[in-house]
């Protein structure tokens, strides 16, 4: 077997033919349209953290047993990291959702690096129970899917629209939107207002944009990573029985790896990226006062 | 000016994005409640439950630093509070101790001076009693010898003495040998 990688040979790429979108299970226009492979997996996430959860929250001591004390670890650690970013008073509110959106999000990465996951399902036969590729995949991890992770962001979202205006009021939000700082008066007072309405707008217009941004970002990483762990499992398909088996397991191992760090990076990043929106919005404003005052 | 020609391009590229990752109210929403369902459970039986438990543990921990502050506060005031006893225990010894040996030493003279009283209370009976031996002795000593005179002289003078030469010659004799 041999692979060519000769310079004259026109470049055609490699990319394994993962879809960019998920495939539903049922009829497209029937009543079960929405449920697609992406849906199935997030249920399967969802029920693993319910029994884990469960798990660790059951019969629980001071003197913790394991499934507590790793729960516990995880969650002590992102509280101290949210805290630690939006302040002690907001991290009581904020925790739940930041919390559930790390969990959730690293299994749902984690998931899609299980065998089977975007290559078990419907393709072409070539024999029993075996197809050349699986085009329609049974399973695809939600962070693969731009619904879910729009889904997410828009979640995020509102979350930080309600504890923003919660906590600084709509005038409050306006004001420190709008504002100006500095505390200047007279002619310059009104040019730098003037500034701070047009710095406002930018604002407003980059608020709007975070959960594209987010959902985006998200998407993008898994989606990427889906492709090439599909293209280098496929990368030797063409070299026999033996060669396809072995090439299927070497070479997207070290990609393995990288995804596996890909995916706690991305939950990491889509966790603090929500805190650090929610500590923006949350602080109060005290600078134009403390200036007053000097 | 945005034109209706942009829009319309705006709107197809939107279609596009659209089809091409299968965006769909309905699987968006399924999502989401996927979501929600998640967060309403993690936060009432996993969040909640584990904070609390936390800082249960916290609690105990504070509160057991601070009993052992305590604990440690009060072995040193216990330290300290011994150490007084001891150390009245000490002076109460020593004074004890140092009025014992007084007492010893005054008993001791007082003993010492009996002692001393009844050696020259014995030493002067002694005294006495060889004086009046002596004397005794002395008596006896002159009588005899003045009998042994009487009969010396009676026999060198081959007269027998009466009894007023006996006693004159006592009375020599015993003048002479108390000289």
């Amino acid at each position: 077997m041999s692979i060519s990688f000769a310079p004259e040979a026109s470049f055609s790429p490699l990319l394994a033919n993962v879809h960019s979108y998920a495939s539903e299970l049922f009829e497209k226009d029937s009543v079960l349209g929405f449920f697609t492979n992406s849906v199935l997996v997030a249920l399967v996430v969802l029920s693993l953290v319910l029994w884990f959860s469960r798990k660790a929250t059951k019969n629980m001591t001071l003197v913790p047993h394991k499934a507590q004390n790793f729960f516990e670890f995880i969650i002590e650690f992102l509280y101290g990291q949210v805290e630690g970013i939006v302040g002690a008073k907001q991290a009581k509110l904020a925790f739940p959702l930041l919390g559930t959106l790390f969990i959730y999000i690293l299994v749902s990465n984690w998931f899609g690096l299980l065998p089977g996951v975007g290559t078990i399902g419907w393709g072409e036969s070539t024999g029993f129970l075996s197809i050349k590729a699986a085009h329609d995949p049974l399973l695809r991890p939600p962070t693969a899917d731009l619904n879910a992770t729009i889904g997410l962001s828009v979640s995020a979202f509102i979350v930080w629209l309600f504890l923003t205006i919660k906590e600084v009021g709509v005038w409050g939000f306006l004001l420190h939107t709008f504002g100006p700082k500095g505390g200047l008066k007279g002619v310059m007072g009104i040019a730098v207002a003037l500034v701070f309405l047009f710095v406002g707008v930018i604002e407003v217009v980059s608020i709007i944009i975070r959960p594209v941004t987010l959902s985006i970002r998200l998407f993008g990483n898994i989606f990427a990573g889906e492709n090439v762990l599909h293209t280098m499992s496929d990368l030797m398909a063409g070299t026999g029985p033996v060669g396809s088996f072995l090439g299927s397991i070497a070479l997207p191992l070290p990609f393995y790896f990288m995804e596996l760090l890909v995916g706690l990076l991305q939950a990491i990043v889509f966790t603090l990226l929500c805190s650090v929106y929610i500590q923006l919005s949350t602080t109060h404003d005290d600078h134009g006062h403390e200036e007053g005052h000097h | 000016m945005i034109s209706a020609t942009t829009l319309i391009i705006a709107a197809g590229k939107v279609d596009a994005i659209v089809e091409k990752f299968g965006l769909a109210w309905g699987k968006f929403i399924a999502q989401v409640i996927i979501f929600w369902v998640v967060f309403t459970i993690l936060k009432k039986y996993a969040f909640g439950p584990i904070l609390a438990m936390l800082e249960q543990r916290r609690q105990r921990i504070a509160d057991g630093e601070a009993k052992l502050e305590k604990i440690s506060r009060d072995a040193t005031e216990a330290a300290k509070t011994s150490q007084a006893i001891i150390d009245k225990a000490e002076a109460d010894a020593a004074r004890l101790v140092k009025e014992a040996d007084d007492a010893a030493k005054a008993l001791q003279e007082r003993r010492q001076q009996d002692a001393v009283a009844s050696a020259n209370t014995i030493i002067a009976k002694a005294r006495e009693a060889a004086e009046l031996e002596k004397q005794q002795l002395m008596s006896q000593l002159k009588s005899e010898f003045g009998r042994m005179v009487s009969d010396a002289t009676s026999r060198v003078t081959g007269k027998v003495l009466n009894a007023d030469d006996q006693t004159r010659i006592n009375q020599e004799t015993a003048t002479q040998v108390s000289a």
